[in-house]
């Protein structure tokens, strides 16, 4: 290869600087909150004079902190099944069906990821002003699919892809009815894909905020809202143990992701 | 003429302006191990996804035991079938594939465990019923599939290049228990290939496909010293192609060089016909021995190569074209040098005239 890192020589050790500076830069902020909310300043110096859990039991014991939690996983938990079933569905069309306008019909799909997220917010605001879902659990679950349906999509539709459609068939002749064959034999062979489409789906709902601004009302706030409104009040530790909370939950669920990928067989 | 088992009658598919397989009708006796043999195209696979269900006839029917199968899905067909890449479910073991067309059709657990047992034995993959289908090199994975069409007892096996992902050491050991398993179980085999050898082999007959039709049907026997076409007589082992004209009132046929061959059958050559192909194999020419009526070929040899059983020659006619010889180490042809010239000869009975 004509960049060949081996052969590189001197450049090597800059480059790797340059890569430790880049992961030091993504990675000193979330380092930082994380010591924060164990510090006991109540005015967030840093590094911190002691440590404490007391901003972790005023979390836990607020109940709109709860209610924000809880709302947040119901939501992204909803999402992510939902997610996956239309995604499998669409999958199915997308990399099965033979038809005119396949390709847009793709295309389309993918759009909420490449629109600016606060146009579509606001579209959907408009529209769901007129269907009264503003603030409303469906209207959080209807926006947020769309975000995380793209994601869905392109995982189910990898594994498919990955998927040789003869060995459905061979289900099929050995007397399996076509949607037999699909529970007993697809969709095992792609559970990879379905898992990892599920846990993006949840993340996308999880950590969304732009658009839950606008779907949120006083009695429903997801997680990222509180953490926005309490922020523009008061700049107090528990958002540093919220934060780290929500890292340690997306952290997890990234492993679970990269666990179930690695589990796939060749 | 008795009913035959499984029959295929004028079976036609296209896909728009494109023809895949246009009239292919055989019938297929019980017990049987038919091959279709062709070039990739020819429409060998579509007529074995036909009988499969896996597309529908444009035209025609298909007939099992005079029932038509056409109207029953793939999955009621209770046909089995070996794919050319591999198929196992690659969640289950071995043995949950082989069980799975029992499962399916909800037999009792005993009877699925025996059944594996036995078809395992089958195959001889007795030891691997808890590998998973990822352990397994390519070779086995196809027995196993073997084993798991065969669970059910089908009374027809399709197998669609079950071996082309194989090496030829690998593939000449597995259609060595391809055929005892034939044997063995007297189920009826439809098999697609392109490899002649394969074909040879296996079958009891032979399909050949050009096209989308089927130029010809037969024992391979049938097709090597009785080809129906140029095409057959191309595809199906080594041959010399020349060109010849008929005439006279005996329609004799000459050499380009004007030597007339008499005694050659015409049966199946149109009545007007003129100009036209003469082919003889390799291994059909003898050297010529000096009796005036044989004497057929005249010619340089341009290269020879000892090959032990037999010694191959490449000669050049008299009128300048290439030809392959193969003679027998009993025919003195180990005089046969390099620049020499040579008269060679070959029965009527095995030219052929197209």
């Amino acid at each position: 290869m004509l960049l060949d890192f081996d052969r590189l020589g001197a450049l090597r050790a800059v480059l790797s600087g340059i890569a430790v500076l880049v992961g030091a830069f993504l990675l000193l902020p979330v380092i930082v909150i994380v010591l924060l909310s164990f510090g006991s300043s109540r005015y967030l110096q840093f590094p911190p004079p002691s440590w404490t859990l007391h901003w972790y039991t005023d979390l836990f014991n607020d109940p709109d902190w709860l209610a924000s939690f809880a709302t947040s996983a119901e939501i992204a938990i909803v999402v992510a099944i939902v997610a996956t079933l239309l995604g499998l569905m669409a999958s199915f069309g997308l990399t099965r069906g033979r038809f005119r306008g396949r390709e847009t019909l793709r295309a389309v799909f993918m759009t909420p990821m490449v629109m600016p997220v606060v146009v579509f917010a606001v579209a959907l605001y408009a529209l769901f002003l007129r269907l009264q879902l503003n603030g409303t659990f469906i209207g959080f679950v209807i926006a947020h699919l769309v975000i995380a349906l793209p994601f869905a999509i392109i995982s189910i539709c990898n594994a498919l892809e990955g998927f040789d459609k003869s060995i459905e068939d061979a289900a099929v002749l050995c007397g399996a009815s076509p949607l037999e064959a699909k529970l007993r034999v697809t969709l095992p062979a792609i559970k990879a894909g379905l898992f990892g489409a599920a846990i993006f789906s949840f993340l996308a709902s999880w950590d969304e905020v732009v658009v839950a601004i606008f779907m949120s009302s006083p009695d429903l706030q997801t997680l990222p809202v509180r953490i926005f409104s309490t922020l523009q009040q008061d700049l107090s530790p528990v958002i540093a143990a919220v934060s780290t909370v929500l890292v340690a939950l997306t952290v997890l669920l990234m492993v679970i992701a990269a666990f179930f990928r690695r589990g796939k067989p060749a | 003429m008795t009913r035959p088992f499984l029959s295929v009658q004028g079976i036609e598919k296209t896909y728009g302006a494109v023809v895949a397989v246009q009239d292919v009708t055989l019938d297929i006796a019980e017990g049987e191990f038919i091959t279709f043999l062709g070039p990739s195209g020819s429409g060998k696979s579509t007529t074995l996804y036909a009988v499969a269900g896996f597309l529908e006839p444009t035209k025609g029917d298909i007939l099992l035991n005079g029932k038509s199968l056409l109207d029953v899905p793939s999955n009621k067909r209770n046909i089995g079938m070996v794919f050319q890449r591999y198929t196992l479910f690659p969640h289950l073991s071995v043995a949950d594939n082989v069980a799975f067309p029992l499962r399916v059709r909800r037999r009792p657990k005993a009877e699925v465990d025996a059944r594996v047992a036995a078809m395992l034995k089958l195959v001889r993959l007795e030891s691997m019923a808890d590998r998973m289908p990822a352990q397994m090199s390519g070779g086995q994975q196809q027995r196993v599939a073997l084993a798991r069409a065969l669970a059910y007892n089908p009374p027809i096996l399709l197998m669609d290049e079950p071996l082309s992902a194989l090496d030829k050491k690998l593939r000449e050991e597995i259609q060595f228990e391809i055929k005892r398993i034939h044997n063995e179980t007297g189920v009826t085999i439809m098999y697609v290939t392109h490899d002649q050898e394969e074909a040879l082999r296996l079958s009891d007959r032979i399909a050949l496909f050009n096209a989308g039709r089927i130029e010809q049907i037969g024992t391979g026997h049938d097709l090597y010293e009785k080809p129906a076409s140029r095409f057959v007589a191309g595809f199906i082992g080594n041959s010399n192609f020349f060109e010849g004209t008929l005439s006279g009132a005996d329609r004799s046929i000459r050499l380009p060089d004007g030597t007339a061959i008499r005694g050659v059958s015409l049966d199946r050559l149109a009545p007007a016909k003129e100009d036209v192909a003469i082919m003889i194999r390799p291994d059909h020419f003898r050297l010529h021995d000096g009796s005036e009526a044989a004497a057929m070929l005249r010619g340089t040899v341009t290269d020879t190569t000892y090959l032990g059983e037999y010694t191959q020659l490449a000669v050049t006619t008299s009128w300048g074209a290439p030809l392959s010889v193969r003679l027998p180490q009993h025919d003195p042809a180990v005089s046969v040098q390099k620049g020499q010239p040579i008269t060679l000869t070959c029965a009527p009975s095995n030219v052929r005239v197209f």
